[in-house]
């Protein structure tokens, strides 16, 4: 169970995180999604008791991450795939972080098992390419069992095997009952990692629930009409909630009503129909939209994409 | 806005399995340290450097001293320096490696974002700033001493000659001795504090080696009354007062100060740092 309320965070006069209020419930995935700089990690960086909020609080299962008494029992995290030493192994990074909390020199040999290091745990850090860098992060996550995980964009830089790898980790790890909260920037990702998402962009959340629940609520889901007497048709459609467009002479795209609503008041004004076909969005299209005006970095050249790449 | 994510189901009994039953201790958390520090090839490398630098200028030392005795202009001031000093002689080298060695204990936390890992496992902060403390001040104290036992070993034959081999019967041989064990424990934690503060490697190396070497080093020069006084009371001058020295070493510029004042201001230089840099530690982001 995580718990935030009016978080928000400043660097300067730059906004990262800005007035969220949001509750994740145990027992299951939830997604993290949103464009790149739109205050992913560094709401997940306040989770962790790293960076203090300028207001606001945000608690882990009842309590401010800090004050619990067994910190990496409580919640493992995978912050940042390069929050380890790189001149030391992978197997003294896991025995430096299990030391602290007492935990058995058995356990690291376990969780080295688990996220497949075994032949590298010897070897630095240093090393390390993007994906053994993510297992490890997640191995360290795991050293102490914890009934929630934090992960920050765990397929970063995973093979294709990996990002299976860790889609199944996700699944297992939330039905056994422990809470899963992870970031990513890709929608596609999500859908098939997480149950729940909530949506941030430019430090504000702009949408949350199921993840069909998510795209069906954006505005993507349209009706195209072609008919000889579009301009007629766009003002007896055209309504407070329904926004029409004229994409090309001749054609409306209709939002706000569904298409056998559309059909009807054609019919009754004797409007004949060349196509009447509704359109649900795709995931993609339903985060570029809900993300649109939150994108912080959008790309000067037309790419609709997101934009990928390094991310803090 | 409240948004709840997730409907909550029924959730299966997690709680009651607690598959590793873990809890920090502080303990714990320096055996953590000790891990870390040890599990650096950096470490070992400093390690290294610094018994063989001790080594190093206490045989050079040893091994001019016939010169030096030859010469009607240097000999009669021989009789002021001790055996015990020569073996000691290479301290103000081992400072240096010694330094970097405390700086980077904290500063490579930073530069990795390994910081974060560790502040994650211990998020009250500040036990990891006391157990490194702890572990740099141990380490350090035994290689000082490796490096002085391995000094007092390899100069006994050219010191045997002079008569100066140091007596080991003697309280003045032990004041030389632990007195050079105290100030590189200090110069050790000096320079984690300086790191916890400036969080860079290169910006702590430099404050560090600026207030322990280059400072004393170039005011020595300057006669002005308040910077001789001021002088005196930098690191390495005020190791004078208890650490005697030479007349020629820079030590000798803190004969100014008492033993007891020399030791407290070398022991201030050790604790004012660390704790502003615990107090920075707990107060800033990670
Ligand atoms: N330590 C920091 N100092 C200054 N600005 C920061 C810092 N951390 C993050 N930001 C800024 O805050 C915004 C959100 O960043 P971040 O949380 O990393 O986004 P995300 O993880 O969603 O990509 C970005 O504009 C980023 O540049
Ligand atoms: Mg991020």
């Amino acid at each position: 169970m995580i718990e935030a309320h009016g978080l928000t965070k400043r660097y300067g006069d730059k906004t990262a995180v800005d007035d969220i209020t949001f509750t994740i419930a145990p027992g299951s995935g939830t997604g993290f999604l949103g464009p790149n700089g739109a205050g992913k990690s560094t709401t997940m960086r306040m989770i962790m008791g790293l960076d203090r909020p300028t207001s606001g609080t945000v608690t882990v299962n009842g309590k401010p991450y800090a004050q619990h008494r067994a910190p990496l029992s409580e919640v493992g995290a995978l912050l940042d795939a390069k929050a380890v030493h790189t001149g030391r192994s992978a197997r003294s990074h896991l025995r430096t972080m299990a030391a602290t909390h007492n935990v058995p020199a058995s356990r690291v040999d376990e969780v080295i098992e688990m996220t497949g290091l075994a032949t590298v745990a010897g070897k630095r850090v240093g090393g390390f390419s993007l994906g053994m860098g993510q297992r490890l992060g997640i191995a360290s996550a795991m050293l102490g069992d914890p009934r929630t995980l934090i992960l920050d964009e765990p397929v970063n830089g995973l093979d294709p095997e990996g990002v299976q790898w860790v889609r199944r980790l996700v699944r297992s790890l939330a039905d056994e009952g422990r809470t899963v909260f992870l970031s990513s920037h890709l929608m596609s990702e999500m859908a098939q990692t997480a149950d729940q998402l909530l949506v941030i962009g430019r430090g504000r959340i702009i949408a949350a629930g199921r993840v069909q629940e998510v795209i069906d609520s954006v505005s993507g889901a349209a009706v195209r009409v072609r008919t000889p007497r579009a301009a007629e048709l766009a003002e007896l459609v055209r309504g407070d909630d329904v926004v029409v467009t004229s994409p090309e002479p001749g054609t409306l795209e209709v939002r706000g009503i569904d298409a056998a609503r559309v059909g009807d008041i054609a019919c009754g004004s004797g409007i004949a129909l060349h196509e009447l076909s509704p359109r649900s969005a795709s995931l993609e299209e339903a985060y570029m939209s809900l993300t649109q005006d939150a994108v912080e970095y959008r790309s000067t050249t037309t790419s609709p994409a997101a934009p990928k790449g390094a991310n803090r | 806005m409240t948004t709840t994510v997730a409907v909550a189901t029924a959730v299966p009994a997690h709680e009651a399995r607690p598959a590793v039953l873990a809890r920090p201790t502080f303990l714990g958390i320096l055996r953590g340290e000790w891990i870390k520090l040890l599990s650096l090839r950096s470490t070992w490398w400093t390690l290294a450097a610094t018994v063989l630098l001790m080594t190093g200028v206490s045989l050079a030392v040893a091994a001019s001293l016939d010169t030096v005795a030859a010469d009607p202009a240097t000999g009669p001031g021989l009789a002021a320096l001790t055996g015990a000093e020569v073996v000691s002689g290479g301290f103000q080298l081992g400072m240096l490696t010694i330094a970097v060695l405390g700086a980077l204990l904290m500063t490579g936390e930073f530069s990795t974002g390994m910081i974060r890992s560790t502040l994650a496992a211990v998020p009250t902060r500040t036990p990891v700033l006391a157990a490194k403390a702890i572990a740099v001040a141990a380490v350090t104290a035994a290689v000082v001493a490796l490096g002085t036992a391995v000094s007092y070993t390899v100069t006994m034959p050219l010191l045997a000659p002079h008569g100066m081999v140091p007596a080991l019967d003697e309280l003045r041989t032990w004041q030389v001795f632990g007195g050079t064990l105290y100030f590189l424990v200090a110069a050790a934690l000096f320079s984690l504090g300086v790191g916890t503060l400036l969080r860079s490697s290169a910006g702590a190396i430099t404050v560090a080696l600026t207030v322990l070497l280059l400072l004393p080093s170039f005011l020595v020069f300057v006669t002005l009354d308040w910077v001789e006084t001021a002088v005196e009371y930098l690191p390495l001058p005020a190791s004078g007062a208890f650490l005697g020295g030479g007349e020629d070493s820079l030590s000798a510029v803190g004969d100014g100060l008492t033993p007891a004042t020399g030791l407290l201001v070398v022991a201030a230089y050790a604790v004012v740092p660390l704790v502003a840099g615990a107090a920075a530690l707990r107060r800033r982001d990670a």
